[in-house]
């Protein structure tokens, strides 16, 4: 019996894959994997969500936030001109309330139920009651497409996918938060130029011209430009609202369409009080 | 342009936490390998071999346990591979040669003791991997591996070759 010393063999007990290689392969898998799992649940949102009928999900959501709770003398007069603006909405499948959120950035959401919740800083910002109708009758075209709904099935999706990278380290779950939310942002402008020209509309059914509806954009456009440390501010209304000049020149065009007539005497805002 | 900034904190750093890792990971395991090869050879002919029972042939004048023990980590570019492993399935294949390292590192100290204390052979040679845990709050990764390699050393009257 000899002992001959021989040495160990390399590359059995290791792989000989180039580790980059694996990377490149398993990121981009992943990448693509969750991209297409919340964009095909986003698909199969889009074609269950006309199924859901207004009372069903009247009965679901509308508890939400139920009137009255709010602390915001202007909430009254928020909820006052969305009943003017929403009247010219002649199936409007539930009744809509407003609320106020006292919330420095400005913006507005469409809740399931029929909740429309304005910002106290969208408030501030806003310079005409004309302006002010176009955000409500954007958030109303939301409800019309039914966008509202869409986003909680996405948001419940996403979370559901994400859910379950969670366990494996936060660089994954950052890299699949990325993912989806680049496969959402093409739905999303869909639906806010769809709203918008819903909400533009309203906007003429009230006040028979479209003059002052498109400022607010317009100006929060501008700060987002010309002010960095404002439009920082808006990043909430920009995440949520995708938002840029093109959309001010497409409601421009919306109305040239229709000739509906972009000049008119603006209604100021806050009404004043009757005494 | 916050979500911009919170882009560039989430995707950009990591990724740039990631490159070093990934340079200075290999550059480490390059030179390991290199030292490794170096002093098997240099200790090619002290057997360290797992016999439970010694060869009839040999004459032991004295004996005693030897050991070598080594702890390597886990580099964040290696973990972060693992972890997407886990997601498909499939050998893990960074932690492959760090696990290799750990054991012919283990084994090379052993021998290295041996030798020192004037072992001409090492049997009964013993592995054992235990994984060594961070201590901080809510995290569970693996802080890296020690593995530990173990025998009995002899002296012997006659060398064994």
């Amino acid at each position: 019996m000899e002992f001959d010393g021989r040495l160990p063999r390399e590359g059995i007990n290791t792989s000989p894959e180039h580790p980059l290689r694996e990377f490149a392969l398993l990121v981009a898998g992943l990448l693509g994997a969750v991209a297409a799992c919340i964009a095909i649940a986003a698909l199969a949102i889009d074609r269950l969500v006309p199924l859901v009928p207004p009372a069903l999900e009247a009965r679901w959501f509308g508890g939400w936030l139920a009137p009255g709770k709010s602390s915001d003398p202007r909430a009254a007069q928020v909820q006052a001109l969305l009943d003017r603006i929403a009247s010219h909405w002649d199936d409007r499948p539930y009744p809509f309330r407003a609320d106020v959120l006292d919330e420095p950035d400005p913006n507005a959401l469409a809740l399931p139920g029929g909740t429309i919740l304005v910002t106290s800083g969208l408030l501030a910002q806003v310079a005409s009651e004309n302006e002010l109708a176009l955000v409500l009758g954007h958030e109303l075209g939301h409800y019309r497409a039914r966008d509202h709904l869409r986003g909680l099935g996405r948001g419940l999706a996403t979370s559901l996918v994400l859910g379950a990278l969670g366990s494996s380290g936060e660089l994954v779950a950052g890299l699949g938060a990325f993912a989806g939310g680049v496969a959402q942002r093409g739905f999303d402008r869909r639906q806010e130029s769809a709203a918008d020209v819903f909400g533009l509309a309203l906007v003429q059914a009230e006040y028979g011209h479209v003059a002052g509806a498109g400022d607010f954009f317009a100006r929060l456009a501008r700060w987002q430009r010309d002010a960095p440390a404002e439009g920082r501010r808006l990043a909430g209304y920009f995440d949520t609202h995708p938002l840029s000049e093109d959309r001010v020149t497409a409601l421009a065009a919306e109305a040239a369409a229709h000739g509906w007539p972009t000049e008119g005497r603006l209604t100021p805002w806050p009404t004043p009080a009757p005494e | 342009m916050e979500s911009a900034i919170d882009a560039v904190v989430n995707i950009a750093v990591p990724l740039v936490l990631l490159a070093v890792a990934f340079f200075t990971g290999r550059r480490i395991e390059r030179r390991h390998y290199q030292s490794i090869r170096a002093r098997e050879n240099e200790l090619r002919m002290l057997p360290a071999v797992t016999f439970r029972q010694i060869p009839s042939a040999w004459v032991v004048d004295s004996f005693g346990v030897v050991s070598g023990s080594v702890v390597i980590s886990i580099d964040y570019f290696k973990r972060f591979l693992a972890g997407l492993r886990t997601l498909v399935g499939g050998r893990v294949a960074s932690y492959e040669s760090l696990l290799d390292r750990a054991r012919r590192e283990a084994i090379l100290r052993c021998k290295e003791e041996a030798h020192a204390r004037g072992y001409q052979a090492v049997v009964n040679l013993r592995l054992e991997t235990t994984r060594v845990t961070r201590a901080s709050k809510n995290n569970r990764a693996t802080a890296g591996v020690e593995v530990l390699a173990f025998g009995t050393g002899l002296e012997l009257r006659r060398d064994p070759r």
